[in-house]
């Protein structure tokens, strides 16, 4: 298994390294570190220095990731799949290539970065790879979702919205709650205004209890998947990671375990119309 | 080896593979035959795991899935890898050894009589070298079943000889192969088996001995003319067929030769030639997909 994991792996590594998408992700490499760790401009934070480079790992991953399964759902792959005793291996394989490709633009920029750029002390340093790699395993992950290779059906729809749900419901001034429960109440208004008093005073029950009660368990929910996210942003800014926030890349790794498992059962009973 | 158990599958409102119930056996070569659109290679994607069935069901027989090698009908490859290093990247799927990938490999280019093209980057290839190549790589550490889509498809007759030696060598070694063409003499030639689709239906199966023995009939060719003697020929029995200057006598039909041939030679006529026949797969498979129905307005 292992080994057919790798011959994958490799073959879909090298077809987009050496391709035009991959001169051009190499390019992009090059423009981000060019724009944010302009080496005319002083030292920046050792805190920019990590945050901004994993966004750059979970960006890139997540466009390279897209660029390696499109090239595994390629009609040239039968061949090969018909070889696999299981598809997840191939689904393995995609990831493997994205990730490796992905760390080598990461390091590519990372590496340059530190170019009159911030001094890395070894204890810092240690913090790196845990989150970067974390952080681009996710995205590989959500990728892999989004593009043909694995989505089934409206799966990449109802994923994708489930997740702009939480980042909405996250991203509201005020909370979560009371702007539902704002929204509620007018249309707990509307609803009286025609008649429907049943109907009315249901929604406005509802509203009240988004007001009072509900409102800490709704941000919660809409506030707890991105904690991780928090977690470390706040460590890397404060200087160190506290002993819960230490749990965020891990959580971040399940994530991503839960994600790489759908796929692979989306991927294993789809039926295989690949592209020519 | 490999069951289907009424096994049906539709893209949207058309039934590419309709109730098809199969058994494919170990050691067998079986041929599918068909117009295009008939379900070929739906029916191979349904056996090679790629598609789903909507309906029924696919297992193996004894309990293990076999080892497979697909040569798809269309010969896509990644063109810019060369033919030996994309041989040495599916041998290494298959399982075999590190260390015998350079000799499976150049076994496999012998085979096909690929050798001259090894270091070529696949598309530099001509077509019918990337069909040899797509067979090649099929044939890659022996899998116990060869789905083969059309091997023989745009090859020159040198080409479909080459193949077909190919296949009559895997016959005899007993391995299983599952193939599709429309070259009918290339089927008679190597296949065991055989089963002809027609949108989407299994039309007929049965073994190739069986098949060719189907329809036996007897043609006697008279000096002229048979028109003014045909009622009275027709007469005798349903299966008899008067044709220009040719008698047809037709499987019961044919007990009547010797009263046929006396009625000729008592009526003047001069027998120039009596041969017996079987059916070929072409007749077979006419009759069965009626293509000159389909071909004509």
């Amino acid at each position: 298994m292992a080994q057919r994991i790798v011959t994958i792996t490799s073959y879909l590594f090298s077809r987009l390294l050496f391709s035009l998408a991959g001169v051009f992700y190499i390019l992009l490499a090059l423009v981000f570190w060019r724009i944010f760790f302009d080496p005319r401009q002083s030292t920046p934070e050792l805190s920019y220095y990590m945050l901004v480079t994993a966004l750059f790992g979970a960006g890139i991953t997540f466009l390279v990731t897209l660029s390696v399964a499109g090239r595994a759902y390629r009609a040239t792959n039968y061949p090969l799949l018909a070889r696999l005793p299981s598809r997840v291996e191939h689904l393995t394989a995609v990831l493997g290539a994205s990730l490796l490709l992905s760390f080598l633009l990461q390091s590519l920029v990372a590496g340059l970065a530190t170019y009159r750029g911030p001094s890395l002390l070894a204890a810092r340093a240690l913090e790196i790879p845990p989150i970067w790699l974390a952080v681009d395993i996710l995205a590989a992950a959500l990728a892999l979702h989004a593009s043909d290779l694995v989505t089934a059906g409206w799966s990449r729809v109802y994923l994708y919205t489930l997740l702009a749900i939480f980042l909405f419901g996250q991203g509201l001034e005020g909370g979560a709650a009371s702007w539902l429960a704002a929204r509620l109440a007018g249309a707990a208004r509307w609803l009286m205004g025609q008649n429907l008093i049943v109907f009315g005073d249901l929604v406005d029950t509802l509203a009240s209890w988004l007001s009072g009660a509900g409102s800490a368990v709704l941000d919660r929910l809409f506030s707890l998947p991105f904690w991780p996210v928090h977690a470390i942003a706040d460590a890397v800014q404060n200087g160190g990671f506290a002993p819960v926030q230490a749990l965020a890349p891990a959580i971040l790794l399940l994530y991503a375990t839960i994600l790489f498992m759908l796929a692979a059962d989306l991927f294993a009973n789809k039926d295989l119309f690949l592209t020519e | 080896m490999i069951e289907l158990h009424h096994v049906t599958k539709r893209y949207y409102s058309l039934v590419a593979v309709n109730d098809v119930s199969l058994t494919i056996r170990e050691g067998e070569v079986l041929g599918v035959l068909g117009p295009n659109g008939a379900g070929k290679t739906t029916l191979f994607k349904l056996i090679a795991g790629f598609l789903n069935p909507d309906a029924g069901q696919i297992e193996p027989s004894g309990g293990m899935w076999p080892t497979l090698g697909y040569k798809p009908e269309r010969l896509l490859f990644p063109n810019q890898m060369r033919v030996r290093a994309y041989l040495r990247m599916v041998a290494s799927l298959a399982n075999i050894p590190r260390g015998e990938i350079g000799d499976r490999v150049a076994e496999s280019l012998a085979t096909v009589r690929l050798e001259g093209a090894a270091q070529k980057p696949i598309g530099d290839c001509s077509k019918g070298m990337r069909q040899r190549l797509a067979l090649a790589q099929a044939l890659l550490g022996k899998p116990s079943l060869l789905l083969l889509d059309e091997p023989t498809n745009g090859l020159d007759p040198e080409g479909q000889d080459d193949i077909c030696r190919v296949i009559e060598e895997l016959r005899a070694d007993g391995h299983t192969v599952v193939l599709s063409s429309h070259q009918l003499q290339e089927v008679t030639r190597v296949c065991s088996e055989l089963i002809i689709l027609k949108q989407g239906r299994i039309e007929f199966g049965s073994d190739m001995e069986t098949a060719l023995a189907l329809r036996p009939h007897i043609t006697i060719r008279s000096d002229r003319s048979l028109a003014a003697l045909a009622p009275t020929l027709r007469s005798l029995h349903p299966q008899i067929t008067v044709r220009d200057d040719e008698i047809v006598l037709e499987e019961e039909a044919i007990g009547l030769r010797r009263h046929v041939l006396s009625l000729l030679v008592g009526t003047g006529y001069d027998v120039v030639g009596v041969e017996q026949k079987r059916a070929t797969l072409e007749e077979i498979y006419a009759e069965i997909v009626q293509w000159h129905n389909v071909s004509s307005p």
